[in-house]
């Protein structure tokens, strides 16, 4: 089946989720993307559970391959000069690249956007790290966690009297693979249009904070500083979760419910019947909720106790309102919308056999994303593509093979 | 210059979920224009307000996420109205929409009728759970998409419920990811003459941020937990969000290639304040694995890490990292961030104009861009967020309809 980048040839460098998650969207929708690894340096997820003697060893790591499906990789050495050599003439035949290191490494190499752009006037690159190419800090290394922290969602998630936790997963890693996707493709589409080239320099916590504009913006309106408040809202109450009846194997369930007005609230009083406690004028109104917050959870928690959580939620969507059961992360290869929109496939890996990978959350009428392998080994492809796509002589690849540089 | 989303005109019909996604294709270049019903979007009413005046046009919600956008006030579910936006959805390349699945189509306005109006249009409907699926058509919103997406469960503190941003996150990564569907849209149009519906679920995109953890269950049997300021590993828990003097910091006590120079300069900057252990400072760091310390080993390293953090201050401390590469971070809030050196260098903040004389300092550019000659193709905030029905008549006009029109319009209520 044609899809939208099927004439997309990609060269990747870097790892973790931030720069690979980006390159999936295309390589989803038909375009060869071309990760270079090495086994000197290897992509810290496949490092992150790792330990001497694993099975697989680097081709082991769960992440790595749920999070690199459908790419291909190449290993070169790019400690070696005759590989640095190699990533070069890579570099100047794809068709754009994509690179999250820290500043400097790529310019090392002689593969930066002002070196490559010389020889290949149309480039189009990307590079996405912690704080940006340029200014004091550019140079300060992190990961999400610290990414999360200083773009302010690490100070907003949490309860007003305990410690920030930051939303689970680092979300700075989830957030600029999306920039990072909506980036490079409005530049493909306007070199398809204009014939130019683009360097696009992609800091992660811009992104975030740009993302927090509403925080960021109440400061410099009103001096307001926002901060945790849990599952509370400004505008809404109830607003949070509520406990229900645990699982048959003591695993705690939870179920979500938003009232969000007036209206919602009387529908919910009727659903629960018209207890005493629910029927008072006082609460008839959001302001008069907020002020008895405390005491309406803790009345709708002696309540929710009992209950199913999925059985609640389904009955409250009958009545209306705006309610989910929380679901943990087994739940999702169950959950009937997820399956409907196919969000899992399957996938085949030599080394962690068939799993789940993810699909994005867009379905395009025409072309939808698929998946059509699992993540490669390192250095899978490293014969496929150098001297079918690269059109290496045969003579060549084996003289890198025995010096050691196709590793 | 122009930006990348230059000529590309879109009707932003979106409430809450989907202002960012306006936003950032107009901030790209896009010629964007947000389509409200005439009394106004819910969010123009709803505090905190710019000084606190409540008079529809500066609700901090919605001047942060409606900026480079023009307004119109139109009642689609006029058939008047709905053959003006069928009219001008026939000049539109992109429509954004959040309605529930099937509102837009019983007005007239649903992928068909846009579809055989404009073939090339591109419609992108951002929606809790999606267009079609046994959850179509329940409500939704930030808490109840995040609480079934898996991510919800693991965050927070494994004493207490699960527990959100303050912030509706789900709403940024589901805009985000209409960004990246249309920009995708825009070029398999250039092949193929025609524009597509792209169906965005906020669940959906709230998966994906579980990092890989979703798909993993399905393999290592870990449903997810939540662990507070911590993290698992394999072993041991160990500690991920510290306190210091003033504050929090980002801190981890991870191993690998890119970490270890790190670890080892902190104990350095320790040991210059007399608060490393000769076991900290003669350590093997070279061997140093995170997946094979026991909790007792976390322990022990924890609390002189922990010890010392509290010893110096927020900025102390991200001074000090940026100086020496350490992997630390203060969880700082938006009076730090507006103050950031970081972010003065890049340029970051702007003074947005209002039409009052006044200005206000927003978060601007989401990247940098640049060609080969070294000029930019800006990624810039275009104008302020607009006033309640600012740019009716002119965007009217622009796009065909006489005078006449606009006024038989106005006069039969459609445009306010």
């Amino acid at each position: 089946m044609s899809n939208i980048f099927d004439d997309l040839t990609i060269l990747e460098f870097g790892g973790g989720a931030a720069g690979p998650v980006a390159t999936r969207y295309f390589a989803d929708h038909g375009a060869t993307v071309i990760r270079v690894e090495s086994k000197q340096r290897p992509d810290f997820l496949r490092l992150l559970k790792f330990v001497p003697g694993l099975a697989g060893g680097l081709d082991a790591a769960e992440h790595f391959g749920v999070l690199n499906a459908n790419k291909r990789s190449v290993a070169i050495n790019m400690a070696n000069p005759r590989g640095i050599e190699v990533a070069k003439r890579l570099a100047l035949w794809a068709d754009c690249i994509a690179e999250n290191f820290a500043p400097g490494a790529m310019k090392k190499w002689g593969l930066d956007y002002a070196t490559l752009v010389k020889e290949r006037p149309d480039l189009v690159m990307i590079s996405t790290c912690l704080n940006g190419q340029t200014g004091p800090e550019r140079f300060y290394p992190g990961f999400g966690g610290q990414g999360s922290a200083l773009s302010g969602f690490n100070h907003l998630t949490g309860w007003p009297d305990r410690e920030p936790v930051g939303p689970y997963g680092t979300i700075t890693d989830s957030l600029s693979p999306r920039y990072a996707a909506f980036l490079l493709a409005s530049a493909l589409w306007r070199r398809t249009r204009t014939g130019e080239g683009q360097y696009i320099d992609l800091s992660q916590v811009e992104g975030g904070i740009v993302c927090l504009s509403e925080s960021l913006l109440g400061f410099a309106a009103n001096g307001e500083v926002l901060e945790r408040m849990g599952n509370r809202s400004r505008h809404a109450a109830p607003h949070g979760l509520f406990r229900c009846r645990d699982h048959a194997d003591g695993r705690e369930r939870w179920l979500a419910l938003a009232i969000h007005d007036d209206t919602d609230w009387a529908t919910l009083v009727d659903f629960l019947g018209r207890p005493a406690w629910a029927v008072a004028p006082a609460l008839a109104t959001v302001d008069g909720r907020q002020a008895q917050v405390d005491q309406l959870e803790t009345e709708l928690s002696a309540y929710t106790r009992t209950q199913d959580h999925r059985d609640l939620a389904l009955r409250l969507q009958s009545a209306g309102l705006d309610a989910a059961a929380v679901n943990d992360l087994g739940d999702l290869h169950a959950d009937g919308q997820l399956l409907h929109r196919g969000h899992f496939g399957l996938v085949d890996h030599a080394v962690l056999g068939r799993h789940p990978a993810e699909r994005h959350a867009i379905r395009f009428s025409e072309t939808d994303p698929v998946l059509h392998k699992a993540a490669p080994l390192l250095g899978e492809d490293t014969e496929y593509v150098l001297r079918e796509r690269l059109q290496m002589s045969a003579s060549e690849y084996q003289s890198l093979l025995d010096d050691g540089v196709l590793q | 210059m122009l930006g990348n989303l230059s000529g590309v005109r879109v009707l932003d019909l979106t409430h809450e979920p989907g202002f960012f996604a306006g936003k950032l294709l107009g901030d790209m270049g896009a010629d964007v224009v947000k389509v409200e019903p005439p009394g106004g979007d819910p969010a123009r009413r709803r505090g905190p307000f710019w000084g606190g005046v409540d008079d529809g046009n500066r609700s901090i919600v919605w001047l942060a996420l409606n900026t480079s956008k023009r307004a119109i006030t139109l009642d689609w579910t006029q058939p008047a109205g709905r053959d003006a936006l069928l009219a001008l959805a026939a000049q539109a390349d992109v429509v954004l929409e959040t309605e529930r699945p099937g509102v837009l189509a019983a007005a007239g306005l649903g992928w068909a009728a846009l579809h055989a109006r404009n073939p090339r249009l591109i419609v992108v409907s951002i929606t809790p759970w999606g267009q079609t699926g046994p959850h179509a058509q329940w409500r939704g919103s930030d808490l109840t998409v995040i609480a079934a997406s898996g991510n919800l469960h693991c965050t927070g503190d494994p004493d207490r419920a699960p527990v959100r941003c303050s912030l509706p996150v789900s709403y940024y990564h589901g805009s985000l990811e209409a960004c990246v569907g249309v920009a995708f849209a825009l070029v398999s149009r250039e092949r193929t003459g025609r524009g597509q519906h792209l169906d965005v679920a906020l669940h959906d995109a709230m998966v994906m941020p579980n990092i890989a953890t979703a798909s993993m269950s399905k393999m290592t049997g870990n449903r997810g937990q939540r662990a507070g300021a911590f993290f698992r590993q394999s072993k041991s828990v160990q500690r991920e969000i510290w306190p210091c003097k003033d504050g929090f910091v980002s801190f981890a006590l991870r191993g690998g290639p890119a970490r270890v120079p790190g670890l080892v300069k902190m104990v350095q900057y320790m040991d210059e304040n007399g608060m490393a252990s000769e076991a900290l400072k003669t350590k093997d760091w070279k061997a140093y694995n995170h997946n094979l310390l026991t909790q007792a080993e976390v322990d022990a390293l924890s609390a002189e890490f922990g010890a010392f953090f509290k010893t110096k201050t927020m900025t102390e401390i991200f001074d000090r990292a940026c100086k020496e590469n350490l992997m630390i971070a203060p969880a700082i809030t938006a009076r730090e961030i507006a103050a950031s050196k970081q972010l003065a260098a890049r340029e970051f903040f702007i003074d947005v104009p209002y039409p009052d004389g006044t200005s206000l300092r927003q978060p601007g550019a989401f990247a940098l861009t640049t060609a080969k000659d070294g000029v930019t193709t800006p990624i810039r905030v275009q104008r302020a967020a607009p006033r309640l029905g600012e740019h009716t008549d002119e965007v009217l006009r622009e796009r065909g309809f006489s005078s006449d029109q606009i006024t038989t319009l106005r006069a039969a209520g459609v445009l306010g």
